[in-house]
């Protein structure tokens, strides 16, 4: 079904007005509010734009290589709930720097979207 | 709301001993999810405080976080810790009889100044002015710590199991994690970690447990409150150290890690001298790394209270989403440490 101008669009411009036209009037806890609006408008367009451009999901392919090759791999759990488990039950070293690296891949990808600045 | 000013008025005249009372000023006072906060103004004729007196009013408010104090027990914390010199608001008058304004409720001295981590940590303060704010913070603490169990007054307060604060929080957070339905590894990780890194048990002292920028008010440099005791308990004075330096709680100024005000050799000397105590800053950065995992939890909690329902909330919705940097933090601080040692 087209059915245009498609969400992203209509949710970056929405956030535009937010922020140009109607903030800067705004004050204390009126202009707070208005702040978290366009932030959580923020996380819903690089959510969409993450998805339109089918960017290759690093993380996932790196969790699901190293659980593989640990034979964590378990049908009846997602992949970050083995890790999770895996590492509740102690049955993975905490200094391995390919676990870290797994971590760390996973952690950037939830900051592209819900904070891009904080990754430095 | 001018119902409410009466009530409180009428319950301070009959704790003063004051004949009468105007109200001058009464309003909701901001900040706070778990207590509602009324700044009262009053103008008291005779009693034990006539003149004009500046109240705080603080109250349950309808949600609570499990982990916190009650009023009575927050009363305690305060006038303890107020009896120890620290720079605490006076405590004044409690009033468990929910019938007389709805809640359990009591009144303290309200401190002048801001208590707005933008204004302090972001603001205008000068070199000096910041280091001395981070000294007086050190102190506060130090006197803070020299309340010690057992303690008739605070007997209600849990001693962390084997006094050993550092595993016993480990323990509890694995707990809070079990809760969460939802994955997440990195916390795992954080917690594997603090536990094999555990700092042999110290001294176990009153720590406040959210004493952090945004937590204590400040007029000019000189600091005149510190806020927001409902966390208190029994711990390590490493734990309250670290709180205050965590990543979490700099507000942007990443280099100063004493509160985003100023730097940690000032917090640490400041505290040393007053208490005697020598701190290891290592023990200050594995309590920093505690607090990552603390914060880290509190957020995921907070989401889940936006997500059942419980309290809608799209500031703690947002919250949830920010559980990532801590994750970030704890992926950066960890090994640092490990480079240190």
């Amino acid at each position: 079904m087209i059915n245009e101008p498609d969400t992203r669009d209509l949710l970056t411009e929405a956030r535009s007005v937010l922020v140009d036209a109607l903030v800067p009037d705004l004050s204390g806890d009126q202009k707070y509010q208005a702040l978290m609006i366009a932030n959580a408008l923020g996380m819903a367009i690089r959510e969409i734009e993450q998805r339109e451009q089918g960017e290759p999901e690093t993380a996932d392919r790196l969790l699901s290589a190293f659980l593989a090759e640990r034979q964590l791999s378990d049908q009846s759990s997602q992949g970050e709930e083995a890790l999770a488990q895996a590492l509740r039950e102690r049955r993975l070293e905490g200094g391995d720097p390919q676990l870290r690296a797994v971590l760390k891949e996973m952690t950037e990808a939830r900051l592209r979207i819900n904070n891009p600045g904080y990754v430095t | 709301m001018s119902v409410l000013a009466d009530t409180f008025s009428d319950f301070i005249v009959q704790r003063s001993g004051a004949r009468s009372a105007r109200v001058i000023e009464f309003d909701k006072l901001s900040g706070g999810a778990i207590q509602d906060n009324f700044g009262l103004t009053l103008e008291l004729e005779g009693g034990e405080r006539p003149g004009r007196q500046a109240f705080v009013v603080r109250q349950d408010a309808p949600s609570g976080v499990a982990e916190s104090l009650s009023r009575p027990e927050e009363f305690l914390v305060l006038q303890a810790a107020y009896g120890a010199g620290v720079t605490a608001p006076e405590p004044l008058w409690l009033c468990e009889d929910p019938a007389v304004s709805g809640h359990i409720f009591y009144v303290m001295a309200r401190a002048s100044g801001t208590a707005s981590p933008r204004k302090i940590a972001r603001g205008e303060l000068t070199e000096d002015q910041r280091r001395h704010l981070v000294r007086r913070l050190g102190a506060e603490l130090a006197r803070l710590h020299t309340v010690r169990p057992p303690l008739d007054s605070l007997s209600f307060l849990e001693r962390p199991a084997d006094d050993d604060p550092a595993r016993s929080r480990v323990t509890h957070y694995r707990g809070y994690l079990a809760e969460i339905d939802e994955p997440h590894p990195v916390i795992e990780w954080a917690l594997n970690w603090l536990e094999d890194n555990a700092p042999a048990p110290g001294d176990t002292v009153l720590c406040h447990c959210d004493f952090r920028t945004g937590n204590y008010m400040v007029d000019g440099d000189e600091l005149t409150a510190i806020l927001d005791w409902e966390f208190a308990t029994w711990s390590d004075p490493c734990e309250d150290l670290g709180w205050l330096c965590s990543r979490s709680w700099r507000f942007g100024n990443h280099d100063r890690e004493a509160g985003g005000v100023g730097f940690k050799r000032d917090l640490l000397a400041s505290y040393r001298e007053m208490s005697g105590a020598d701190v290891d800053p290592a023990v200050v950065s594995y309590w920093e790394v505690m607090a990552l995992v603390r914060w880290a939890l509190i957020a995921l909690q907070q989401a889940r209270r936006h997500m059942s329902g419980e309290q809608r909330s799209l500031e703690l919705a947002l919250t949830g989403r920010m559980v990532a940097q801590m994750e970030h933090d704890l992926l950066n601080q960890i090994p640092e440490l490990e480079e240190a040692q």
